[in-house]
């Protein structure tokens, strides 16, 4: 609530600037991700977002009309999947993307995307890297899209949620422990400095693997059973357990054993946006709501 | 005395493996444990059995094809076991079993195709063309899985390559006693071939002057050893060398006689991947390491060795 009432206030206090904003003198420049400049003459019109994140912060600042291309995997908002979709993104299949004449390409920071970024670049399309890996890329993702579509305001007052977020220190202590699971077979777990990390430590869990330093690791069923966290936590749309539950091995996991699964969204839980912190509250209140 | 020492070997992998493990169990309370029970045992009964299935099935392989680079993974069952199980993760076949039984039935796919190429004329069993038709079958079924899986949208079906490499972590009781049941048929047949395998090492006149019935031998050589690759496979995943390397030790040691040959590759390999999966669990946790990274870091240095002591003597 309280957060709700600080972007509204941001809003009312940053609007006379949304006027200047929406008609910059100049050309836009940004240094992206991978230290490349990109300038624009004038605010983006057409803008092809390669990654869900970006499409929701591009909607939730105003900019959904702006958008003409998006990924298999862009299903939020509803409205985004009224745009066009250029593939799945992994890697960007760049004839799609230039087909539909975008002014501006939005990608995210990998290996993969550094060459795409380079091949539009060479077509004349301002293709700009962001990273995202973390709750603390939000804000500054946020504030690079305003600059670059002319949102500077609203872009602003999300990124300055965002930033309040990212600062939220965890409420300690966290009487509950969860295991996110990836994959069972091998077993793959969520690790230490990941995004799924930090939102079940917002929402007041631990992380049972908070000691692996990596995004997610490769770990053995004892180690899971030994470190017995109360909650086995996995990405899914359903709400029936995972299939995994119902093998024998996995028995030896108490969690398992009880039943005691958080079934989250993918939509919501997968993927830093703006509304990370409805995905803190929504873990919250379903940790609480539990016996 | 090689025998007992092979076999304290394989005692002291199976002991290590269930009182070693990163949950760090004392050992008074090794006994009572539900780990140890439920996850350590299982599995490393499952290794070992693993490992054994493999080291024969590569031992009898490559007598039959007569080429020392013969793997039981080289005649197309990975292939063909990875795309079952991504039509198996593609079309949401359910159920806990779902699937080893559907990569088990891709690998049958694949062994039964080769077979056919392999069968000339309708009647003999060209070795030559067994290994290149499973290489054939093995990049055709590579490719349309991994077509599949580039096509669709479904982000779980890139980690059938995840399960398909994935080891041994899926070990519990019930697929210890699958194996256990189905195991026994197909080592049978090629413990029983170990006389034929000896001749056909002469070449296929002279083992056919010899007395044996090449044909048969070669066909149920072929199919016991693939039907023992693809048992591995469906409840392990794909593990390299141990069925490429351990025959060659082996050799090394019992000579080429298959009578001795043949336990001998069971028992090693079962202990080789035994010690493989401990060190997988346990080096790096609590995280885990693939264990075929480890077979081959393990192995391979030792085959070098033996490779040189070989070719100078």
């Amino acid at each position: 609530m309280r957060r709700l009432l600080l972007v509204a206030l941001l809003c009312v206090a940053c609007r006379p600037a949304t006027d200047r904003a929406a008609a910059p003198a100049g050309p836009i420049t940004v240094a992206d991700a991978a230290g490349r400049a990109v300038a624009l003459a004038a605010p983006a019109r057409r803008v092809v977002s390669l990654l869900p994140s970006f499409t929701e912060l591009l909607f939730a600042m105003g900019a959904g009309d702006r958008v003409v291309g998006r990924t298999a995997w862009c299903d939020y908002p509803p409205a985004a999947l009224a745009v066009p979709s250029v593939g799945d993104g992994m890697p960007p299949n760049v004839e799609a993307v230039a087909a539909r004449r975008p002014d501006l390409v939005l990608l995210y920071h990998s290996g993969a995307n550094v060459t795409a970024a380079e091949q539009l670049a060479g077509l004349g399309i301002p293709a700009v890297l962001l990273r995202l890996d973390r709750l603390e890329d939000l804000g500054p993702a946020a504030r690079v899209i305003g600059r670059l579509t002319g949102r500077v305001a609203q872009a602003e007052s999300l990124a300055a949620a965002m930033d309040t977020l990212a600062a939220t220190k965890p409420p300690t202590p966290s009487p509950q422990s969860l295991v996110f699971i990836v994959w069972d077979n091998p077993p793959i777990v969520i690790g230490h400095g990941s995004y799924l990390d930090r939102l079940a430590a917002l929402a007041g869990a631990r992380n049972v693997f908070a000691d692996v330093a990596a995004p997610s690791a490769q770990v053995s069923l004892e180690t899971i059973a030994a470190r017995d966290p109360d909650w086995v936590a996995v990405l899914s749309d359903s709400a029936a357990p995972p299939a995994f539950a119902a093998r024998r091995e996995w028995r030896a996991v108490r969690a398992v054993r009880e039943g005691r699964f958080l079934n989250l969204p993918g939509s919501l839980f997968g993927r830093p946006g703006p509304r990370s912190g409805a995905a803190v509250r929504q873990l919250r209140a379903r940790l609480e709501a539990a016996p | 005395m090689r025998w007992a020492a092979l076999g304290a070997a394989a005692a002291l992998a199976l002991l290590a493996s269930v009182t070693l493990g990163p949950a760090g169990i004392p050992l008074g309370e090794l006994t009572q444990s539900d780990i140890v029970w439920n996850l350590r045992a299982p599995r490393a009964i499952l290794a070992f059995l693993v490992g054994g299935s493999l080291g024969v099935a590569g031992a009898g392989l490559q007598a039959l094809v007569r080429n020392p680079l013969a793997d039981p993974f080289l005649l197309g069952l990975s292939g063909g076991a990875g795309l079952g199980a991504v039509v198996a993760l593609a079309t949401h076949l359910s159920g806990p079993w779902a699937l080893p039984l559907a990569a088990f039935a891709g690998a049958l796919g694949a062994l039964a195709l080769v077979y056919r190429m392999g069968l000339v004329a309708g009647a003999a069993l060209d070795p030559r063309i067994l290994l290149l038709g499973g290489v054939a079958v093995g990049a055709f079924a590579a490719a349309i899985t991994t077509a599949i899986v580039s096509l669709a949208d479904a982000a779980e079906l890139r980690n059938a390559f995840l399960w398909l490499w994935g080891g041994l972590s899926a070990a519990s009781w019930d697929t210890v006693l699958v194996l256990a049941l189905y195991a026994p048929l197909p080592l049978v047949v090629l413990f029983a071939a170990a006389r034929p395998l000896d001749l056909l090492a002469l070449g296929e006149e002279p083992a056919r002057y010899l007395g044996a019935d090449v044909e048969r031998v070669k066909r149920r050589v072929y199919i016991a050893a693939s039907l023992l690759t693809a048992a591995a496979v469906a409840v392990s995943g794909v593990i390299g060398f141990v069925g490429l390397v351990v025959p060659h030790i082996a050799r090394l040691t019992w000579g080429h006689r298959h009578r001795a040959l043949l336990p001998a590759a069971f028992i090693g390999g079962g202990a080789l991947l035994v010690l493989a999966d401990t060190l997988a669990r346990t080096v790096v946790a609590p995280r885990e390491l693939p264990v075929g990274v480890v077979t081959a870091l393990v192995g391979v240095p030792v085959f070098a060795l033996l490779l040189r002591r070989w070719t100078i003597a």
